[in-house]
């Protein structure tokens, strides 16, 4: 019997016990709004401009309205406040569900206060238990909250989905660099790297009438007319779903912004950080002018970084390893035979030797900041941690000299095996 | 009187919170026994027992064996023959042990036998409805009345032997020297015969109950394998067993369990191969009840099992023959018990509960597949709705965000917690299939037209409840339909409630102390002396072969481990003789030379 009492009296405490705690933490989510993307801008009244996109519950389907166009997936709220978390705090006032940030997927800055340094509110950010480590960081041209606003509902029926998307197609395209808020972060404070962030805006152009190439960098790159990646956001001649535009890379000093890199850049500098997937390459005929060869690159091997230290200045060899498909030779030259498809590779050799050299001279002596990482190879040629620190790489980086060696392989010829120019009266050959 | 219970409490709360020394307990262990491999010798001169275990075994033998004669003795002082020579005072006890006035249904049939010359009286007593009257009729009481008369060439004079061995031709024919065997007999289907002069009795098995032949099990349906399921008789069961174990050794031994049912049972093992002491453990347990009535092995599981507080079952009870045989095969011991259509078998480790007899007749791939299906089927019908309520309580980072919107929009219109919500369906579901065991059957559809109204439309269009969690009701439900045994259904059903309790007061965290706690549960449990989870904990050789996967058959070499076996292998190392061409078997290379 006492026994049995013991045990009575052990149950009820076991009971008890738990039950005091009466569902502490527990929230329900229907009680929370999800924050999906913050916009951060220097505000007017106040050191900051907060824009929110809080996902709204999707539209029950019953009586099936269709397209009924005042109900966005999310809805916006903007506050001016001294720092993020009273923004927040702000915000709470007058939206009626608590806003939490665990589900965001984009925290966009403006160049303005990127320029100014991010140092304040990369620390909020890596502290706020909410905010996700693998979020990418995006730097708006313009204002962050254009950027957001310019994510179209109406297009995108589901903005959470369209930026968990968008920020993945460096796998593809590599026309941005692939950026994660956590990485940013350690970059940021790291001695031997720097960070880059996604550049992003909304597009200028409202129809294809305005349509101008006024602001393409294809120039710089000594063409005549701009290839796929030769703009930077907000620039590219396009319509169409969201207005927002990324392309291209905002380079960063520490938790400064220092600069922006185009479309076709950012694929070097994926080539370079070893990041790059595949994408298409539209690269010059070595053999006829005017016309050009289609690529699918991929990158065969991580990229060989290698760094010494010659009187002090450091020293960069970098051995790019790449292989591609034939995608379209507009000439019709048939490089699948062997000559000219050796040909072939040493010219695009030459032209990824050429294009990333022109890349890390920009980084060098522009932006004077090694946002590849090199850094990290040269760390082992020091002894000590303290010479390390006492030789200040940041600050060398500039001084740097760098020799590219590419090796290219031509994988596959598509599904055409042997080329031949169209037999037509005119001896003008098309594509194939 | 208050301020005692006050001091009462301290002295609990302080006898919870420190330390005791344990309280030393001598449980059942399964003492090893050494080992010959049928299949290959090294096996058991590898393993040679501890000095200590066996002084052990042999102390253990030694009370088991003061124990039996004990009660052999005191059995003997019960058992003094009481019959008397005169069939008058026989008829007299008869009538007053079976309150003859009353019981309508005993049968006592008095005649006379014509033996040489003389005529003897004589009566049988029967119970009618028990036994086959054509029987009695033809080869009881036709050649004691009629055929007695017939000359037979005989020279002893002792009556008892002449008539045993000349007149009653039927098979089944015991002497009996005591009232109470006549009776148990009686009991049992069988019909006393009391002659004049004579201080024994005969007792002749002539029962034919009513009942059900062999039919197709109720709960173990499988598509490839046998077919037959036990019936409440226990003859018939054992006769079920012994035809497809044909093993000389397969021993049945008789037992009586309740001290007023009597109802017979019997222990199945094969000798040469179960564990000496398991078997004197389950004779010991089955022995030592003290109880009026036990109708069914569903009872006298709970009397035999080692925590009776675990949800989840130490016996499994089945209704295969097949089953069984297999078990026994491997060195444990079934109970089948008369009016039961379930026999128990013991021990089982918690790997057997997600067993199905099917398993053993697939090929190994195919059961593979079920196995890993049932596995999911335990953690969906144990932690589904729990792990639901932790993601929408407290980690809302780990869904997609999709998901979470749809799960926020399903919730929208829904006034209560989701905690009462789980609750509401969970219970409903419960109802509903309380409801369809115990509904009629002409009726039985109208059950699935509600339940599927209630729970699935209704219920959500009056915004009671969100469609989703509709989902996770009706996937837990066929989740725990999916588990092969049971009782061990029941088991993850009553935990599930545990777990939805512990994930809305803590999430995670609670499911992960529910987890732990049934961990250390389960481990900390024993079922006849093997602990509940090897051959994980305590890792033992040989169990794994068919423990959560299956190997193929002819891979399954070793008896497991735990059961300690008498015989180690259950097979050749290499069982498929074929595979080694000129090895034994029909040596295909002579076959080939002669062509």
């Amino acid at each position: 019997m006492n026994k049995g009492k013991h045990l009575a009296i052990f149950i009820m405490i076991a009971i008890i016990c738990p039950l005091m705690t009466s569902c502490f933490d527990a929230k329900e989510v229907d009680d929370l709004g999800f924050v999906i993307a913050l916009g951060l801008d220097r505000g007017k009244t106040n050191e900051l401009l907060m824009t929110l996109q809080i996902a709204k519950p999707m539209a029950s389907n019953n009586g099936g309205g269709g397209g009924k166009e005042d109900e966005l997936p999310y809805a916006t709220f903007s506050v001016e406040a001294p720092t993020m978390v009273s923004g927040l705090n702000m915000i709470n006032t007058f939206a009626s569900k608590q806003i939490t940030l665990s589900h965001i997927k984009v925290v966009v800055f403006s160049s303005e206060l990127a320029r100014d340094g991010l140092g304040p509110y990369l620390h909020a950010l890596i502290r706020g238990r909410e905010f996700r480590p693998n979020m990418p960081i995006v730097v708006a041209r313009n204002t962050a909250e254009e950027y957001l606003q310019s994510v179209d509902p109406k297009l995108v029926l589901n903005a959470a989905k369209y930026y968990e998307l968008v920020y993945q197609s460096y796998r593809y395209t590599g026309l941005i660099p692939k950026v994660e808020f956590h990485d940013f972060y350690l970059a940021a404070e790291s001695m031997c790297r720097n960070p880059v962030a996604i550049l992003g805006d909304a597009s200028k152009f409202e129809s294809a009438e305005e349509f101008d190439i006024e602001n393409s960098t294809y120039l710089e790159h000594g063409r005549s007319a701009p290839l796929e990646g030769d703009f930077l956001a907000g620039d590219i001649p396009a319509v169409g779903g969201a207005r927002a535009e990324n392309i291209g890379i905002a380079v960063f000093d520490g938790d400064t912004m220092v600069g922006e890199l185009d479309g076709t850049d950012t694929t070097y500098h994926l080539l370079c950080t070893g990041d790059f997937v595949h994408s298409y390459w539209t690269i010059p005929d070595p053999l006829s002018e005017g016309d050009y060869v289609l690529f699918d690159v991929k990158q065969s091997r991580r990229p060989q970084h290698r760094v010494e230290i010659v009187d002090g200045k450091p020293v960069i060899h970098v051995t790019l390893n790449l292989e591609g498909d034939l995608v379209s030779v507009q000439s019709g030259i048939d490089y699948e035979s062997g000559e000219r498809s050796l040909l072939l590779e040493s010219a695009m050799e030459s032209y990824v030797k050429k294009e990333v050299s022109g890349y890390l001279d920009k980084t060098i002596r522009e932006f004077k900041s090694d946002i590849c990482g090199f850094g990290a190879q040269a760390r082992g040629l020091f002894l000590t941690w303290a010479e390390w620190e006492a030789y200040q790489w940041n600050k060398r980086y500039k001084d740097a000299t760098y020799t590219v060696n590419a090796n290219f392989k031509i994988r596959r010829p598509g599904l055409i095996l042997r080329s031949k120019s169209s037999i037509s009266s005119e001896s003008e050959s098309d594509e194939q | 009187m208050e301020c005692e219970y006050r001091v009462d409490i301290k002295k609990t709360i302080k006898n919870l919170l420190f330390f005791h020394e344990p309280r030393v307990e001598r449980p059942f262990i399964l003492t090893e026994v050494s080992r010959e491999g049928e299949y290959g010798p090294g096996l058991a001169k590898a393993r040679e027992k501890p000095r200590r275990k066996k002084n052990e075994n042999l102390l253990l033998e030694k009370i088991e064996k003061a124990k039996l004669t004990g009660k052999k003795e005191s059995q003997a002082d019960e058992k003094a023959p009481d019959i008397s020579r005169q069939l008058s005072e026989n008829l007299e006890v008869i009538e007053e042990r079976f309150s003859v006035p009353l019981n309508g249904d005993l049968i006592i049939r008095k005649f006379d036998i014509a033996v040489k010359d003389s005529v003897i009286a004589a009566f049988m007593v029967f119970f009618d409805g028990l036994v086959n009257n054509k029987v009695i009729d033809d080869d009881i009481l036709q050649p004691l009345m009629l055929l007695s008369n017939l000359d037979i060439r005989s020279d002893g004079d002792d009556l008892l032997i002449y008539i045993r061995s000349h007149i009653l031709p039927h098979n089944q024919l015991k002497e009996v020297r005591t009232h109470q065997e006549v009776i148990d007999t009686v009991f049992f289907g069988g019909c006393g015969i009391y002659i004049d002069g004579l201080d024994t009795a005969f007792a002749a098995d002539v029962k034919e109950f009513p009942g059900r032949t062999v039919e197709r099990p109720n709960t173990e349906l499988v598509i490839r394998g046998p077919q037959e399921g036990f019936t409440e008789s226990l003859r018939a069961n054992t006769g079920l067993i012994r035809k497809r174990l044909m093993d000389q050794n397969l021993i049945a031994e008789d037992i009586i369990i309740g001290k007023r049912s009597k109802t017979p049972c019997s222990i199945l093992y094969i000798r040469d191969i179960a564990n000496d002491s398991l078997v004197a453990e389950v004779r010991r347990r089955l022995k030592s009840i003290e109880a009026d009535h036990i109708m069914d092995t569903g009872e006298l599981e709970q009397y035999i099992e080692d925590n009776p507080a675990l949800p989840i079952p130490q016996v499994m009870a089945t209704e295969r023959p097949d089953r069984v045989c297999s078990m026994l095969a491997d060195g444990r011991v079934a109970i089948v018990m008369h009016g039961s259509p379930f026999a128990l078998v013991v021990p089982i480790t918690n790997s057997d509960i997600l067993h199905s007899a099917e398993d053993q007749f697939l090929r190994f791939p195919y059961s593979n597949l079920l196995r890993g299906i049932r596995i999911l089927a335990i953690l969906v019908s144990l932690l589904l709705p729990a792990i639901f309520l932790a993601i929408t309580n407290y980690h809302h980072e780990m869904i997609p965000t999709d998901l979470l919107l749809a799960i926020l929009s399903a919730r929208e219109k829904v006034p209560f917690p989701s905690v009462v919500e789980v609750f509401l369906m969970e219970i409903s579901f419960e109802l509903i299939r309380e409801a369809g065991i115990r509904i009629p059957g002409p009726i039985g559809p109208t059950l699935g037209i509600i339940g599927a109204l209630i729970l699935g439309q209704a219920a959500v269009e009056a915004n009671i409840v969100s469609p989703i969690l509709i989902i996770i009701v009706a996937v837990t439900g066929l989740g725990s339909f999916a588990i092969p045994n049971f009782s061990t259904g029941f088991a993850f059903r009553i935990l599930r409630f545990g777990f939805i309790i512990l994930a809305a007061l803590s999430g995670f965290l609670g499911i992960t102390a529910g987890l732990m706690l049934l961990g250390f549960w389960m481990v900390n449990s024993k079922s006849f002396g093997v602990p509940f989870v090897s051959p994980v904990a305590p890792r033992a050789k040989g169990g794994f072969s068919d423990a959560v996967f299956k190997s193929p058959v002819w891979n399954q070499e070793k008896r497991p481990d735990f059961m300690n076996a008498k015989k180690d292998s259950k097979q050749a190392e290499i069982s498929r003789g074929w595979i080694n061409r000129g090895s034994s078997g029909r040596q295909p290379d002579g076959g080939d030379r002669n062509e």
